[in-house]
């Protein structure tokens, strides 16, 4: 029975500024830039998913499982928030998108059917994508 | 946090002419070939670079995106942007300007300047509906 990826996206919007807790005031404004500055972003969350076909449905993965679960263990921390103060989860983590890819897949990959995650991205703007494949993955 | 490998894509276009000959043929088998792309003409291409790497635990980042600005705009968008790409030194010797053969090229620009071990792909839109995926090699 044939594999397949599913891909699905996802918005929330969030404020954020990068800021590390090891680096000075200073250290923060040259490794930063503007981005040390509180601002935020319509982020995308993309998730991939893979499954086997199944014959019945003609469906290889259950969407709605998914959304909720998205929902649940993601957008619904994230979505209207400060990402670098009101966050628990993401407490003393500089929240660049690399961060934010990681910590997604960390949250949500226990939630879904064993090794059905393949990919997370966070699309910060319209120019800067970040991709998260899990540990195994080079 | 888990030091697994992350990538980080990040966009950079430019508007260049182009035109496909090739001056052994004569002009009847050029427009057999290559049809009305033998007229030099021109594309707002988006070039999509992607480096990867473990994340840095201090900065939180694979790469200071700003750093890999300069990198593409220096070594490819001032290059390419506003260009004949047919005049350009990579195309002048019968190498004709495809998209295929501009990834190429810009590949070989960021190559030296972004290492192996971090660039993972290029991808060049040509126009909204069609774009080339390079990944060296």
């Amino acid at each position: 029975m044939s594999t397949l990826e599913l891909t699905r996206q996802y918005h929330f919007s969030a404020g954020h500024r990068l800021e590390s807790a090891d680096f000075s005031s200073e250290e923060n404004e040259r490794v930063y830039g503007q981005c040390y500055r509180q601002h935020g972003h319509n982020y995308l969350v993309e998730v991939t998913v893979t499954g086997r076909l199944d014959p019945v449905t003609g469906m290889a993965a259950d969407l709605g499982a998914l959304d909720a679960a998205v929902d649940r263990i993601i957008l619904s921390q994230v979505d209207h928030y400060d990402l670098s103060s009101a966050v628990e989860a993401l407490r003393g983590v500089p929240t660049t998108g690399e961060n934010l890819a990681r910590a997604f897949w960390k949250w949500l990959e226990p939630a879904l059917p064993v090794g059905s995650l393949r990919r997370l991205v966070v699309i910060e703007t319209d120019n800067n994508t970040f991709e998260y494949r899990g540990d195994a993955a080079r | 946090m888990s030091d697994g490998q992350v990538y980080a894509t990040r966009k950079f276009t430019f508007s260049a002419a182009h035109r496909y000959w090739r001056a052994e043929w004569s002009p009847a088998e050029n427009r057999r070939v290559f049809g009305n792309l033998t007229v030099s003409h021109g594309h707002n291409y988006v070039l999509e670079v992607t480096i990867r790497g473990p994340v840095d635990a201090q900065t939180g980042m694979v790469m200071d995106l700003a750093e890999l600005k300069r990198v593409v705009s220096d070594a490819v968008v001032q290059r390419f942007d506003h260009a004949d790409l047919n005049a350009d030194p990579f195309f002048l010797p019968g190498v004709i300007p495809t998209t295929e053969n501009l990834v190429r090229a810009s590949w070989d620009l960021l190559l030296p300047k972004l290492g192996q071990e971090r660039l993972w792909r290029l991808r060049l839109w040509e126009d909204p509906t069609f774009y080339v995926e390079y990944f060296g090699g």
